[in-house]
């Protein structure tokens, strides 16, 4: 019997099925629309009278649902699309085909990607029409404040919901590794949202203890360092104007160091899950 | 050894090995955004717990700026002194990209604060003169701090050194330093065309005419006629007062090129 | 459904040899034996039954010959080819038990997308997905929610995604749990259709009776080790015993009767009167609505 080879074409089949399953479920629904709920009703929190700056706060909201709601959704969604099979015994339907453990674990992982995807270009659009029409009806009223034309640059909207996607896979890289070895869905779910809060304080904690004076201390810092990525970095675009827009450099330095981490999340993920007895 | 622990030592070390070079790529980056971030040291008397806490939370740091800033509103609208003190300096170490918050911290401070704490001591009428002057000039003093603050994160901002100059002018009576903060907002781009002329104002305040019209000549040919907010027709006005003022030559007199 | 190829001859559809699965236990590791030295093998073109009570190893059994599982000592293979590879699979179909799948796919989409995976395509995969649902008699049901199906329906689904690749091999891991009697009928049928077709079948079940009826070969499992092995016959036949059913006999008939057998040196053991199995019974009144 000759050899199967290893199939993009099944890993693109699971992902598909993954992402078929995903944007079927209530969870998808409920979190997108928790989403789209702050970002759109925040143009009507009427008490936030910011004046000018109202859009910055319009923006805060839409980045601010992005990461609170895609940080809660792609660990959920992770931890819900890899262990939930295992505990449905679903995965034993699909390895008991002649299907590689690594296919399903790209398979999976990109079709949690495709989710966050889907989530991120659904905001920033949201955010990008609610932004346009709240700056137009404020260039109405404040001519002498939008004199030079529109402020919101719209190309850094954009950049902004790359990086947060970015950001996205890699915490599902993350959850994906914790995943791999998770006898529960439940405990998937809890040290993904660990994960999750040591990346959001990764560069605190690293300089906290790199200003320590003991060596073990400082061992410690840079272990968290190497080990846990560097969520704020991902925050780079998040400015609204157009010079706020960093270098193109810096963008791909940091798709770079994203896509990097996901890697090895996921190659992990399929290390780890290679031999696991289901 | 045992397989369990030969999985986890190959998986804690590639994924150092991976964040390694990771790092190693985002090193650069990483360097020119914390140079544009808030110090982790928070000034003192703020909660530094919860300042910092909000201030690392990534992508909430916009939306806790803005929720600190709303509570700041609230202080102001309240005349709570500390918690106002307080808030003008967090919300900026939350969030300092926005010249906003440090715009119109810096006015409270200078502005707002001083009044409030006369009032706290018992009120103008209560409160002698020297003492007003020494609470405002405290003040201004400490929103000048706040504005340089700001200016370290933002540098090229026309608006941070034109309010600098003016709490310089107004609550200070420091023509010459004013004089000097708008020309550096003049030079800097994208400044509006007032800080020019204000500079050129400030000269004459102090008797430099001379130079003030030296600087409004240098300025002129580059003013759009077209744009009103440029005046072009008023400095050309204030040039002529100028070298009335002056005594200069109708032979030497400046000639705009039309 | 197509003829499936003929196997090498010599070649057994499942062989395990001194197969032993330990699993490690809470944080110390204790380890506990689920299979115990088992070695058997499934000829191809039998219906082979692994029979036992909970917790005796016949799904873990499963789990090593379909490579979901690594043996801790001994070999699997699957028609020759060790369980472990992922070729070893290419001729299996495999039906959990208590399926749960895809709540949100429909029976159809599960099935397509079961056969995608097994390397089917374009109209063979359209014909093959509509031919194996109604052959577990979900033809109707197809388009409809997994998350909607009774447990039954769950059950056929499950064997109707295990047979759409058409397999030489087809495991059964309790097929008729929590299906109702008619429905375990059809899954008999089932069975018995498939084995005509020349196909091996891998069954486990708590239905001893239908069991019986379907099967060529058994091994029973007790606490992980291979407590009996063999054939139908070699197993329940008693040997050197018949039983005669005649219409009704009057007192003095059977006493004539018995008198006939002992004048040649026989005696008659036991005189009952036959009774309908409570099974057909059922079936004979009983009419699936979901009957294909």
């Amino acid at each position: 019997m000759s050899g199967v080879p290893f199939s993009p074409r099944r890993v693109g089949l699971i992902a598909q099925n993954t992402l078929r399953d995903a944007a079927r479920q209530k969870l998808f629904h409920f979190f997108l629309l928790l989403a789209l709920a702050l970002v759109v009703g925040a143009r009507w929190l009427r008490d936030f009278n910011f004046g000018a700056p109202e859009l910055k706060f319009l923006a805060d909201c839409g980045f601010g649902a992005m990461a609170l709601f895609g940080a809660a959704l792609m660990i959920t969604a992770t931890a819900q699309l890899f262990c939930g099979e295992s505990e449905s015994r679903t995965v034993e339907t699909v390895l008991a085909k002649p299907v590689w453990r690594a296919e399903f674990v790209l398979g999976k992982f990109l079709g949690a990607i495709a989710v966050a995807a889907i989530f991120c270009v659904t905001l920033t659009v949201a955010l990008a029409a609610v932004l346009w029409w709240r700056e137009g009806e404020l260039a109405r009223d404040y001519p002498e404040a939008f004199a030079a034309g529109r402020q919101v640059s719209y190309a850094n909207l954009w950049l902004a919901g790359w990086l947060h996607w970015l950001r996205l896979v890699v915490l599902g890289g993350l959850v994906l590794l914790v995943a791999s070895y998770a006898r529960t869905q439940l405990f998937a779910v809890a040290m993904g949202f660990l994960v999750w809060a040591i990346c959001q304080f990764q560069a605190l904690a690293h300089d906290a203890y790199a200003r320590s004076s003991s060596a073990a201390a400082r061992a410690v810092g840079a272990g968290i360092a190497v080990l846990f990525p560097n969520f704020q970095l991902f925050t780079l675009a998040d400015g609204l104007a157009a010079a706020d827009a960093p270098p193109v450099l810096a963008v791909v330095r940091v798709t770079a160091y994203a896509l990097l981490y996901a890697a090895a999340g996921a190659a992990l993920a399929i290390f780890s899950f290679r031999r696991r007895e289901l | 050894m045992n397989s369990r622990i030969i999985a986890f030592v190959t998986i804690v070390g590639v994924q150092a090995l991976a964040g390694a070079l990771a790092n190693r790529i985002a090193a650069p980056t990483w360097a020119a955004q914390r140079a544009r971030e808030p110090a982790l040291e928070l000034p003192a008397g703020v909660a530094a717990g919860q300042g910092a806490t909000l201030a690392m939370l990534g992508g909430f740091r916009g939306l806790a700026a803005d929720a600190a800033w709303l509570e700041l509103q609230a202080a102001w609208e309240t005349r709570d002194l500390a918690a106002t003190d307080t808030l003008v300096r967090l919300v900026p170490a939350i969030d300092p990209r926005p010249v906003y918050f440090w715009l119109n911290g810096a006015r409270i401070v200078a502005n707002d604060l001083p009044a409030w704490r006369i009032e706290a001591e018992g009120g103008y009428a209560a409160v002698p003169a020297a003492r007003h002057e020494e609470i405002e000039r405290e003040q201004a003093r400490l929103a000048l701090a706040q504005l340089d603050r700001a200016l370290a994160f933002h540098p090229h901002n026309a608006e941070l050194r034109i309010e600098r100059a003016n709490i310089e002018l107004v609550r200070l009576g420091d023509t010459a330093a004013a004089a000097e903060d708008y020309r550096r907002a003049a030079e800097q781009p994208g400044a509006p065309y007032y800080a020019a002329r204000l500079h050129a104002e400030m000269l004459r305040r102090l008797g430099r005419r001379a130079e003030a019209l030296a600087w409004l000549v240098q300025i002129h040919p580059a003013l759009p006629r077209d744009e009103p907010a440029a005046e072009a027709e008023l400095v050309l006005a204030r040039i002529r007062a100028l070298e009335r003022e002056l005594g200069v030559p109708a032979e030497r007199s400046y000639r705009p090129a039309r | 459904m197509n003829t499936p190829a003929v196997a090498p001859v010599g070649v057994a559809a499942i062989e395990l040899r001194g197969v032993v699965k330990d699993f490690a236990v809470g944080l110390r590791g204790v380890k506990v034996r689920a299979v115990d030295a088992v070695t058997l093998r499934v000829e191809p073109g039998q219906v082979y039954s692994l029979l036992g009570p909970n917790g005796s190893g016949k799904s873990t059994t499963i789990k090593l010959v379909l490579g979901l599982l690594e043996p801790t000592a001994g070999t699997c293979a699957i028609f020759g080819v060790p369980s472990g590879r992922v070729e070893a699979r290419r001729e299996v179909g495999y039906a959990p038990e208590s399926p749960a799948f895809y709540r949100y796919l429909t029976g159809r989409e599960l099935v397509r997308f079961c056969g995608k995976l097994c390397g089917l395509g374009g109209r063979e995969l359209e014909r093959r997905t509509s031919d194996v649902l109604a052959s577990v008699g979900l033809a109707e049901a197809a388009d409809r929610k997994l998350g909607l199906y009774s447990k039954g329906m769950l059950q056929r689904v499950g064997v109707a995604q295990a047979l759409v690749h058409d397999p030489r091999l087809l495991i059964l891991d309790e097929p008729t749990a929590g299906v109702d009697p008619a429905g375990a009928a059809e899954m008999g049928e089932l069975i018995l259709k498939l084995k005509a077709q020349g196909r091996t079948v891998l069954v486990t079940s708590h239905l001893l009776g239908q069991i019986e009826e379907v099967c060529d070969r058994v091994a029973i499992l007790d606490r992980g080790r291979l407590a009996l092995e063999g054939t139908m016959d070699e197993l329940l036949g008693r040997a050197g015993r018949q039983s005669l059913v005649v219409e009704s006999l009057s007192p003095a008939q059977l006493e004539e009767l018995r008198a006939w057998l002992a004048a040649r040196g026989r005696a008659l053991e036991a005189v009952e009167t036959p009774r309908a199995r409570l099974e057909q019974l059922y079936l004979a009144r009983v009419k699936r609505k979901d009957a294909p």
